[in-house]
């Protein structure tokens, strides 16, 4: 395709056709002219920018501004103080609220240390009386004791042999009560295989009793 | 991300430590008024340039750049930030320069600059600016935007709500008519 003058328009909207119309610039003198302006129009184009100073202009726009918002400030200032007011009233309030609240809390935990001496308290009792009914109980084994060495009738043995499971007994519960002290259910037990060993051992008595009285 | 719209040098260098569209935005939206200030400060020599060149006189290009950041102060809040704020800044301004012109023309005055000719003798500089005026609305507005002003196509086409295809289009389509106006023979 020959490029002619009319094509300059189009070449400068279309970088492809501008290779073309660079060897017809080198050739063409009113295109050159052409093509020369064509810069020459953005060049100078940047120099319309217009500057001038207008010191009164951001003071107007300002004072406009600062007017138009007067009122509106006013009433925000108001609203403000109103706000404020208000978070002073449910701070109190709340403040009084947490506080009446926290009283009993703050009390809590000497209840807490006076239930848990009491418990611990309770607890050592149930103890004691323990060890002094096991006490009686091992004084009522070591009377029994000859007894159930020299007799070999069959109803003795198999109180000896009740006796031997209730210790056994014993022994296992006592082991789960020193790893667990506060569980009820197993000092129950406990002191219920006690009873049953002391029962035992008084019938295993009173029967040996029975049996001399009835030879004498 | 700095200002989108890209500041002539000398204005650009004072604004370098200072907030972005998007602070600027959200601080012109709570009402800030030192934010309008920085904002006026930064647009404000181009927006009266661009004004006066709409309406052809500086008394009215000051009217219309006050007009529109009352404009700009009393809408912020509403903003919602679908384009930048600054092209909506100019979007405001070019709507106010319409408003002045519309109104001038209900007033039967005749445009500050009405008459054109081109003369041999006079510098490109005058010459380019009266052919300036008899550019379409559209092909005027890009050129001012774009080659007097140094707002990019994109920017131009957010001002202008249209493709930024339609704003290279319209450049050119200015340029071309620039260049015949100027190179036809003075009548």
């Amino acid at each position: 395709m020959k490029f002619e003058c009319g094509d300059l328009d189009r070449a400068l909207a279309n970088s492809e056709l501008f290779q073309e119309a660079r060897e017809h610039l080198k050739t063409c003198a009113a295109c050159r002219r052409e093509y020369r302006l064509w810069n020459e129009i953005s060049t100078n184009a940047r120099e319309l920018h217009e500057e001038w100073d207008t010191p009164e202009l951001w003071p107007t726009i300002r004072q406009t501004l600062e007017a138009e918002r007067k009122p509106e400030r006013l009433w925000w200032q108001q609203g403000k103080m109103w706000a404020i007011a208000a978070t002073l009233v449910i701070a109190a309030g709340l403040s009084f609220f947490f506080w009446r609240r926290n009283v009993p809390v703050a009390t809590a935990p000497s209840t807490q240390t006076t239930a848990d001496f009491l418990t611990e308290q309770a607890l050592r009792e149930v103890e004691k009386s323990e060890a002094v009914y096991r006490d009686s109980i091992d004084k009522l084994s070591q009377l029994a004791a000859p007894k159930l060495a020299a007799t070999s009738s069959p109803v003795i043995a198999s109180e000896k042999e009740r006796l031997a499971l209730l210790d056994s007994a014993i022994a296992e519960t006592r082991a789960n009560v020193a790893s667990n002290r506060f569980n009820i259910r197993l000092q129950t037990a406990l002191a219920d295989l006690y009873r049953q060993k002391q029962e035992t051992l008084r019938e295993l008595l009173t029967t040996n009793t029975k049996n001399n009285d009835t030879k004498n | 991300m700095v200002w989108e719209i890209g500041l002539p040098l000398p204005f650009a260098a004072s604004v370098h430590d200072h907030p972005t569209d998007a602070e600027l935005s959200e601080a012109c939206r709570r009402g800030n008024i030192r934010a309008f200030e920085r904002l006026y400060q930064i647009h404000a020599p181009r927006m009266k340039s661009l004004a006066f060149h709409l309406l052809g006189s500086r008394a009215d290009a000051e009217d219309s750049v006050q007009e529109a950041f009352l404009k700009v102060c009393r809408a912020a809040r509403g903003f919602e930030g679908q384009s930048s704020f600054s092209t909506w800044v100019y979007r405001i301004l070019i709507n106010c320069c319409y408003d002045a012109i519309r109104k001038r023309q209900r007033l039967a005055e005749s445009p500050v600059i009405s008459d054109f000719r081109t003369e041999s003798n006079v510098p490109l500089k005058v010459a380019l600016q009266r052919a300036l005026n008899l550019l379409n609305e559209r092909q005027r507005m890009v050129f001012l935007l774009f080659e007097v002003e140094g707002l990019r196509h994109s920017e131009i086409a957010t001002i202008l709500e249209v493709p930024e295809g339609t704003s290279r289009s319209w450049l050119f389509e200015a340029k071309c008519q620039l260049k015949r106006l100027l190179t036809e023979a003075p009548k």
